[in-house]
């Protein structure tokens, strides 16, 4: 070997190297390794069954359990634009480079999923490959659907192909360059999606173990939750410790005491989870009060039980741009507490008040309830913003009770003050608002 | 589902969905009609009542939320203290316009007096910002106001 080669040879090497340091410490670990345990294959996992339907299902048919996976990997809600047929896609994706648009998942042939086989579903729900070999987008997370069994993900096509076929074709995505290039998600799958199933940890309880499957493989709680990496991929360095999606902010769900969900009660979280309200901590709304209405209001007792035994385990992480504790209850009257921002208290009299009390404690429902909640003590004031913007429907067992959406009605510069004004009145710290940001959330949301 | 709600001190059976709006029951079942639809999304306050005290838009409350609570209509809130200085003020002020809006102006009024004895402006404006007037009867809304508080004549 020539020198000239040599030196060639050695800066391929390095290059390899440097490559694949830099993908080792962009990836970073998976999803369940904080767990640390022993992994066992799930045939050979004895204790309990981690995948699967809950008891009262085990006898039902494949379409009805089925159902049930669907619902509880949530696929309708982005499946399915407002107002359309149920699973029929085209509900639009605004990201920072263009639109993306959900595709049609009823068994129509031209237009949906029809002509799947098994291995063409197995395919594009656990490694992101369409049906003509095409690369779907992340925004599907298959990267966690990854982690279903295969008796799991077929039971959930046998469930969808039992729907009517609807004809749909969703719009083409008007992503920009170099986004547009499906392609080239051959490289970002090949690093962040691990393509392996679920793994028992045997050094842990069978309840946590279907928690893990629920909530990681089904629920794809991460996927919102957890911030993402230089790849646009899950940085479980900082798993579940929240982030901005879709415009609004997913909260710390880890087991951090002060920002996290050290604090809450066991019944609180499952309150929450089953009916999008925990007393004390408000209420699910925007795209968790989707997942509440569509998915966890879904679940089987024993199976939310288990995504809270799981939740429980994970790492504390700290949100330093949250509060350490959240604001009491505000005097109940207007003239006490802050006096800042005219503007914004003219709007919170004449269009919140009513509903919400000057004290935060809602004279209606205590669904309405401000105190406590974190959307009023984010000093970013993202969620009560959006919430502003867009309104919000909670489904109880004792009826709907919904907030009307004040988007149009208001302007950007109004909705501003009126979400520094609750933050500074409810919360501990209060926003700085300007008519920019609001504009910019509007922009963020799904269509 | 048979509901039963406690209006104006009376125990009202009736049959309605849970998610039914209070309001509708007011009008519709219960023919109690002094309450006014107004915009439907609690942004006029056309509709509203007293529930345990505190002036809401019965309009976006569904009936499964005021169980086993005391509600208040326009048709009883004369027989309160503060509803009836109130609607005696309003009548010496000649308060009233066209007259869709006051029930719900009457009932924010005796809500805002019940804790509020004697509000200034601010405590005025801060109680009726919710309630609009096609009319523009505000100026004289806030003197009566003032005038049921101290109890003088206009």
């Amino acid at each position: 070997m020539s020198r000239a080669m040599r030196i060639l040879a050695s800066l391929v090497v390095i290059a390899i190297v440097a490559v694949a340091l830099g993908v080792f410490i962009i990836r970073g670990p998976g999803p369940l390794d904080f767990a640390g345990g022993t992994k066992v294959a799930l045939a050979d996992y004895r204790a309990g069954k981690p995948t699967g339907v809950p008891a009262k299902l085990e006898k039902a048919s494949l379409v009805e359990r089925g159902e049930y996976l669907a619902k509880a990997a949530d696929c309708m809600v982005c499946h399915t634009k407002p107002g359309e047929k149920d699973y029929s896609g085209g509900l639009g994706f605004k990201l920072p480079f263009g639109t993306l648009y959900s595709t049609n998942i009823t068994p129509d042939k031209d237009t949906g999923i029809g002509n799947y086989s098994d291995q063409d579903f197995l395919n594009a729900v656990q490694r992101g490959k369409r049906h003509d070999g095409a690369r779907l987008y992340p925004a599907m997370p298959y990267t966690s659907y990854t982690y279903m069994s295969d008796e799991d993900v077929l039971a959930v096509k046998a469930y969808l192909f039992s729907l009517p076929a609807v004809r749909a074709k969703a719009p083409e995505n008007t992503l920009s360059f170099p986004f547009n290039q499906r392609w080239a998600m051959m490289f970002w799958s090949a690093v962040f999606n691990p393509d392996t199933r679920f793994a028992p940890d045997a050094s842990k309880s069978p309840e946590w173990n279907r928690g893990a499957y629920l909530a990681e493989a089904l629920a794809h709680c991460g996927e919102c939750h957890t911030p993402r990496n230089l790849g646009f991929a899950l940085d479980n360095r900082k798993k579940f410790a929240g982030a901005i999606t879709a415009g609004w902010h997913a909260f710390n769900i880890s087991s951090d005491k002060a920002t996290g969900l050290g604090n809450w009660r066991d019944e609180d979280l499952i309150a929450y989870l089953s009916l999008g309200h925990a007393p004390g901590h408000g209420s699910a709304s925007g795209p968790m009060g989707e997942a509440v209405d569509h998915s966890f209001s879904q679940f089987a007792p024993e199976d939310i039980r288990s995504i809270v035994a799981y939740l429980r385990s994970v790492p504390q992480v700290a949100s330093p741009d949250l509060p350490a504790t959240t604001a009491p209850v505000a005097p109940a009257s207007h003239k006490d507490g802050v006096t800042a921002d005219a503007r914004g208290k003219k709007v919170f009299a004449s269009a919140c008040a009513s509903c919400h009390g000057w004290s935060g404690e809602s004279p209606v429902s205590p669904t309405a309830t401000l105190t406590g909640t974190w959307a009023v003590n984010d000093p970013a004031a993202t969620n009560v913003a959006q919430i502003v913007l867009s309104g919000t429907k909670r489904h109880t067992p004792d009826g709907a009770l919904s907030m009307p959406a004040f988007g149009e009605a208001y302007t950007d510069d109004e909705i501003a003050a009126v979400a520094n004004y609750v933050t500074a009145r409810f919360g501990t710290k209060g926003s700085k608002l300007t008519a920019k940001d609001v504009a910019e959330l509007r922009e963020q949301t799904a269509e | 589902m048979a509901t039963n709600l406690t209006i104006n001190g009376e125990t009202k059976s009736f049959d309605a969905p849970p998610e039914m709006p209070l309001l509708w029951v007011l009008r519709d079942i219960l023919g109690m009609t002094g309450t006014k639809f107004g915009c439907g999304i609690a942004q006029c306050g056309a509709c509203t009542v007293h529930v345990d005290g505190k002036a809401v838009r019965s309009c976006v409350l569904p009936v499964s939320a005021v169980a086993n609570r005391a509600i208040t209509t326009i048709e009883h809130v004369g027989s309160t203290p503060s509803g009836a200085k109130v609607q005696k003020a309003w009548l010496e002020a000649e308060v009233i316009q066209c007259g869709y809006c006051q029930s719900g102006q009457i009932m924010s009024a005796a809500a805002l007096l019940a804790t509020t004895p004697n509000p200034d402006d601010a405590d005025i404006d801060a109680a009726m910002a919710g309630n609009i007037c096609r009319c523009g009867t505000y100026v004289r809304i806030r003197e009566a106001i003032k005038q049921a508080a101290s109890g003088r004549q206009s």
